[in-house]
């Protein structure tokens, strides 16, 4: 008989209980082969019975030993409701049960003496979306044309890269009257004004990863859609540093610098510059916090491309050498612009803050040219691994910051010069153009999106504490995962295929909701069009309030 | 024809859409049914009207206003004279309509029947949303020169012609972005066309499109009164038809998959290549072989049960009832004697059986028998002899259990013992002090004469009565290939009290007793402490006439609780916790001033040993041997230790050590690496299931025949070859093999095939024993 005392863990403890339906099953052991957790297992019970069937007191024992599914209890790895044993069970005889007593929180610190981790988005849900609150009121009716979405054209095109204002164009008229540029002009590249951003190698299995790039190849080249990816700061492999494709890759260098080495090397093997570089500081998820990938993950593969042994790799919650907002200009800009010989535009990531809007106004004097963008990430994003206490109780909502810069540039005349990029929950109930529409008209040049990804290509989570185990290594869909069997559970071509149906999906829809507003360009900083019924809301974003 | 003007100009007032209308009305109910209309600009001239007996309307307009001929129906004709504004023939259902110079934007516009001819150019979105009602004849919109942006779109039906008439120089007849959104209906056109939308394709036309141009081009021309074109306009290697595209072909379909794509022209072999190779296998969730996430192992034997594992002597119970259940009863009795020469003293009867503590049988009902057990080995004692094979000779200094342990284990492994003892027996502290009552002297002796003569059967030697001092054990160190000092304890500890002269020693009286001796104590005996040896000179004091025993300790009595009993039984008080303050004659003062009156206090709180014999560097200050992990002294590596010269311990401990030093002394003659007496990898409770036994009561299991605890052994870590795995296994993988040991036994196993198994772990849910675990893949 195990021992139980009511400090340990049991059953009721979890945060989910495996409802095992014994008449149901017949032991074909499918949801325990499966169970990457380990969170089930094969057992037996006894069903003991004393019954009397005679006609006076006749005691008869009756005793059996049936097997059963049985769940694991342990402190810190447990069933974390993937529901993988329910999808492949034949007979729905087995689920995950989310069970709202539980007392983990309580429990995993107590017994661990650890601070929980985990992936996915933060968990608490204590304000609505500020998004959700907002529609597109403002109609072009018998005001103005409105246009149609599904035959006229539209162009959705945001800047990467610094923008000069007209007058600081260098343009000049030569003798024959010829256009004629006086000096050298910041590169800026437009694109599509949603970027698929930054998911490092290490955090995704490389088949995501791959499957991710594949997907933004394909759109470009198939469908014509400029769509750009951020690296994340894992590092890029060699052969896509070398292929024609870096082209769509914007590189990402974050505090630890991971895999630099190996872009750096791979330049004069290059083919074509890369679409851009980020310069991340910060992450909306797990502001004020560092890269976290725990040594589960960094197979070998990992340990190359970032050039280290295989051990918990934390990056450092700052960039090392940078001090102020000026030096980060200064420096940090002014090495990566001349990285590529100044001919990549390169911007900046940053947590949301209360700070944003000082930040965003240093960099908006921008003295050389050099600041290709600014991007906001809020608390709503998601990360491969955080501590939960980051996840759920550090962070700032992405709306009230992004219009607050965008605000602070339009009293400067400045809008537009440095590109706003938001993201953080951005397509969190599914709708990613509705979400990014709102922002764009909020002031936003364009938006970034990241666990969106994962979700296409196949997340078993939800951000109501399903799964999330995306720290763990042991991912059931293959995605955040870098052991050579999970990882084969995903497959390259439907990922791919998922992600440019969603972007296709997500254009039609975009165009779908210029088109009422009588916008082909981005509505950027167009507020007029939405409206809110939140008092709060309106007054904070300077939205019309409606009822 | 009754014709009838109307000028909607009257004295020099214009006449309202409403007041004009209002009058085509009045006259066509007054019977006219041609109209010569000088508009001003009104609206909506010419539908939708008709007359009661059916006579065909005509209008004659000049200068309209916009939406002529709208909604006009079969039967109607209206011919502007000049140019129209926007809409004309906007709804049109029927009417014929000749716009004689130009029409403005969305002309034709969502005409469902009728004609409309333009003998000039239309605006923007002109025969937008043409529909055909197959009711109704197909609606046709003829057009002379060219049209403006977005025309025909969402089109659905109807035929439109494009003449393009002077208009040679544009670079398209049709503006840009016409035909978005069409869906049905042809339009023909002549000349450049450019930035139609994806919707529609162009196509050369046919023999049909001839004829119909052919007949229609006539009336058109004729309408629009340039008849004299007719041949420039009918060479139709000018013509061309814009059609949509068929519903199925509407979407974009890529040139390629993204499969092929990735094959074909994505970085070759994929971008992770050089690490995993360009292997795309996608897997099922539910696998077999190298993909499965856990893999079965039948690891029979590879832990250690609990009975084995809570042994000192670490004497494989569980493997003797295995061996009992294969039939193999001599075996199974012999095998304790391969670990332990004193079954039947010491498993049998005064050992605590600390290897039954955690037994899994406790976790039906009562654990296994071990101490019948024990006695009916050596009830059944069937041994060969000993050859010593190793012509090497180990020094034994003291001949109690665990010198005799080691010197049994060593000549089972081929040495030759020489054994020093300095009482005029062997047999230690088993003889010399535990009372009859605890340990049957008959057993005793049986099991010592055993000892005796397997040693001397052996040509090893006992010399008894033997003292090494210090010179001599450092000739037994120098000559002899190994020294085990199994001296035990011998010098009971005693108290620094006022009186202390007067407290008999415990182990001196146990001895004196089990001599035989008779002598007085008094009727009122206090016993200083309360562990198994006090419990031995309680029951030593009512032997020799106490009448009133009592045990003090400062603590929680350690004797066991058997121990205990008994000499409750006798009716001896244990008291704690007791400080002892002084022995008087009258008896023990403790601390508290409290007397418990004594005619003798006997002290028992345990034995020191007396390691004077070594020289200094070999011990500590305490006096103790210097020791490494293995019980081997720091000093010299030939010399090993065993017993309570280590520390006090159970028999079953000194046994333990005993044999330990012998397998160690073994392992350094022969060169092998030393190795602690036990096993690390002790089975989990949770891997033995006990629900397949069933629960007995009390005089069930003591009415069980020793033989029978085969069947109510748990068989923690050994296969019961029960078959409940390959039974259960769901995908028929595991099969069970025989085979042939070296040795020439019988054996068998299970095996599970990888192409089957998916590595749900049921044969390791259901194995009663633990032997099937899960390796996991995973991290």
């Amino acid at each position: 008989m195990e021992t139980i005392d009511t400090t340990s863990i049991s059953k009721s403890d979890l945060k989910w209980q495996i409802e095992h339906n014994q008449e149901k099953c017949t032991l074909c052991g499918r949801c325990a082969a499966v169970c990457t957790m380990g969170a089930i297992k094969a057992d037996v019970q006894k069903r003991r019975k004393v019954v009397s069937c005679g006609d006076f007191p006749t005691p008869q024992v009756s005793e059996t030993t049936v097997p059963v599914i049985k769940q694991i209890v342990t402190s810190s790895k447990n069933c974390v409701g993937c529901e993988l044993c329910a999808k492949v069970c034949p007979n729905e005889a087995i689920k995950p049960v989310f069970n709202e007593q539980n007392r983990m929180n309580v429990k995993y610190r107590a017994l661990n003496a650890e601070s929980p981790k985990r992936g996915g988005r933060t968990n608490l849900h204590t304000e609505g979306r500020t998004l959700d609150k907002i529609k597109i009121g403002r109609i072009s009716q018998m005001t103005d044309p409105s246009l149609d979405a599904m035959r006229h054209t539209f162009e959705l095109l945001a800047p990467f890269g610094r923008v000069l204002p007209p007058e600081n164009l260098p343009f000049s008229v030569d003798e024959k009257g010829d256009l004629k540029i006086d000096r050298k002009i910041p590169s800026t590249r437009w694109i599509y004004p949603i970027i698929i951003g930054d998911m490092s190698i290490g955090a995704l299995s490389p088949r995501l990863w791959e499957a991710i790039c594949i997907a933004v190849a394909y759109l470009n080249e198939v469908h014509n859609l400029p769509i750009r990816m951020c690296t994340g700061e894992g590092g890029v492999p060699e052969k896509l540093l070398k292929s024609k494709y870096l082209k769509y890759m914007i590189l990402q260098i974050a505090s630890g610098h991971f895999g630099w080495n190996r872009i750096i090397n791979s330049m004069p093997d290059m083919v074509e510059d890369p679409a851009g570089i980020l310069i991340k500081i910060g992450q909306g998820a797990k502001p004020g916090d560092g890269g976290l990938l725990l040594s589960k993950k960094v197979e070998k593969h990992i340990q190359e491309i970032r050039g280290v042994p295989k051990s918990d790799l934390l990056s450092p919650p700052n960039h090392q050498g940078l001090y102020s907002i000026e030096e980060s200009v200064q420096k940090m800009f002014l090495s990566m612009n001349a990285a590529f010989k100044f001919k990549v535009p390169v911007a900046i990531k940053v947590a949301a803050s209360v700070t944003s809007v000082s930040v965003y106004n240093n960099l908006l004097r921008d003295p050389y040219d050099i600041v290709g963008g600014f991007f906001l990430d809020g608390i709503a994003g998601g990360t491969g691994a955080a501590h939960e206490t980051s996840l759920d109780h550090t962070g700032h909502p992405i709306v009230s910051r992004l219009r607050d810069c965008y605000n602070a540039a339009v009293h400067q005349g400045k809008q537009g010069q440095i590109p706003l990029w938001a993201a953080g929950g951005l397509g969190m109930n599914g709708n990613l153009a509705a979400d990014a529409f709102k922002m764009i008209c909020l002031g936003a040049n364009g938006v970034f999106t990241g666990r969106l990804m994962l979700q296409i290509a196949g997340c078993l989570g939800n951000d109501f504490g399903k799964c999330n185990a995306c720290n763990t290594g042991l991912c059931p869909a293959g995605l955040t995962t870098q052991h050579p069997i999970l990882m084969k559970r995903l497959d390259i071509d439907k990922v791919a295929q998922n992600i440019v149906n969603y972007f296709l999906a997500t254009h039609t829809e975009l165009k779908k909701l210029m088109a009422p507003i009588g916008n082909s360009t981005l509505p950027v900083g167009r507020s007029d069009a939405l409206i809110t019924v939140d008092k709060n809301v309106s007054e904070r974003l300077g939205i019309q309030h409606v009822c | 024809m009754n014709t009838t003007i109307i000028d909607s100009l009257q004295d020099n007032k214009r006449l309202s859409t409403r007041e004009l209308l209002d009058l085509i009305y009045e006259k066509i109910d007054l019977g006219f049914n041609e109209f010569k209309i000088l508009a001003s600009g009104q609206h909506d001239i010419g539908g939708p009207l008709w007359t009661k007996d059916g006579v065909p309307l005509v209008f004659h307009v000049t200068n309209p206003g916009q939406r002529v001929g709208s909604m006009g129906m079969k039967g109607t004709k209206i011919i502007v004279h000049g140019s129209a504004p926007a809409d004309a023939g906007w709804l049109n259902s029927g009417a014929e309509i000749t716009v004689l110079g130009d029409s403005g934007d969305t002309t034709a516009h969502c005409c469902a029947s009728g004609k409309i001819y333009v003998g000039g150019r239309v605006g923007t979105r002109s025969g937008a949303l043409m529909k055909h009602d197959p009711k109704f004849p197909e609606p046709e919109f003829w057009v002379l020169k060219n049209t403006g942006s977005f025309s025909f779109e969402f089109m659905g039906g109807g035929k439109a012609v494009v003449c393009g008439y002077g208009c040679e120089n544009m670079t398209s007849v049709l503006s840009n972005r016409s035909c978005c959104g069409m869906v049905g209906g042809v339009v023909y056109v002549r000349g450049n066309v450019e930035g139609l939308t994806a919707d529609v394709d162009i196509y050369p036309i046919d023999e049909d499109d001839k004829n119909f141009l052919l007949k229609g081009m006539k009336t058109f021309l004729d309408e629009i009164n340039k008849p004299e074109i007719y041949d420039e306009l009918t060479d139709f290697s000018q013509w061309k038809k814009i059609l949509a595209k068929p519903y199925d072909k509407k979407k974009f379909v890529p040139p390629y998959s993204i499969s092929e794509f990735r094959k074909t022209k994505w970085v070759k072999g994929g971008i992770f290549s050089e690490f995993f190779g360009s292997d795309n296998e996608v897997i099922e969730l539910i696998n077999t072989g190298e993909n499965r996430l856990r893999i079965p192992s039948w690891d029979n034997n590879s832990k250690t049960p609990p009975c084995e594992f809570d042994c000192p002597v670490s004497i494989p119970t569980q493997k003797r009832l295995s061996l009992l259940r294969e039939g193999k009863v001599q075996e199974a009795l012999n095998l304790v004697y391969q670990y332990s020469p004193f079954p039947g003293s010491v498993c049998g009867q005064v050992c605590p059986n600390l290897c039954m503590q955690k037994c899994s049988r406790k976790m039906v009902d009562e654990p296994i028998k071990v101490a019948e057990l024990g006695i009916k080995s050596f009830e059944n004692i069937d041994l060969g002899e000993f050859k010593p094979t190793k012509n090497k000779t180990v020094a034994i200094i003291g001949a109690g259990v665990s010198g005799l342990s080691c010197a049994w284990n060593l000549l089972r492994l081929g040495y030759n013992v020489e054994i020093f003892e300095k009482d005029s027996e062997i047999g230690g502290k088993l003889r010399q002090v535990i009372p009859e009552e605890r340990l049957n002297q008959d057993i005793l002796n049986i099991e010592l004469e055993i000892l005796k003569s397997s040693i001397l059967d052996s040509q090893s030697k006992i010399h008894t009565s033997y003292n090494v001092d210090m010179d001599e054990f450092i000739r037994l160190k120098d000559d002899y290939d190994a020294v085990v000092v199994a001296v035990g304890a011998q010098n009971p500890f005693v108290l620094p009290v006022e009186g202390k002269e007067r407290i008999i020693k415990g182990l001196d009286f146990l001895k004196e007793i089990n001599k035989g001796h008779k002598f007085s104590i008094g009727e009122n005996v206090v016993v200083i402490g309360a562990g198994n040896a006090a419990m031995d000179v309680v029951l030593g004091a009512y032997k020799v006439g106490a009448k009133n025993v009592t045990a003090i300790d400062i603590q929680k009595p350690a004797a066991f609780e058997k121990e205990i009993e008994a000499a409750k039984a006798l009716g001896a008080k244990i008291l704690y916790p007791c400080f002892t303050e002084k022995v008087t004659p009258e008896g023990v003062y403790l601390k508290d001033g409290k007397l418990l009156k004594a005619d003798s206090v006997v002290i028992a709180i345990g034995d020191r040993t007396d390691l004077s014999f070594m020289p200094d560097e070999f011990l500590n200050e305490r006096k103790q041997p210097l020791l490494n992990d293995f019980n081997q002294s720091t000093m010299a590596e030939n010399v090993f230790f065993a017993g309570d010269s280590i520390r006090q311990g159970l028999f079953c401990d000194g046994i333990g050590q005993g044999r330990g030093a012998a397998l160690n002394i073994n392992r350094f003659l022969t060169g092998a690496p030393l190795q602690k007496y036990q096993s690390n990898n002790k089975i989990q409770p949770n891997e033995v299931k006990e629900c397949y036994y069933k629960t007995y009561r009390g005089t069930e299991i003591s009415g069980l025949d020793t033989l029978d605890e085969k069947d109510r052994c748990l068989s923690c870590a050994g296969c019961r070859d029960c078959k409940m795995c390959l039974t259960s296994c769901p995908r028929g993988a595991i099969e069970r093999v025989e085979f042939e040991n070296s040795d020439g036994t019988k054996g068998f196993a299970y095996v599970s095939d990888e192409k089957k198994c998916i590595g749900c772990g049921i044969c390791a849910g259901v194995c009663p024993c633990g032997i099937w675990t899960m390796k996991s893949q995973l991290i």
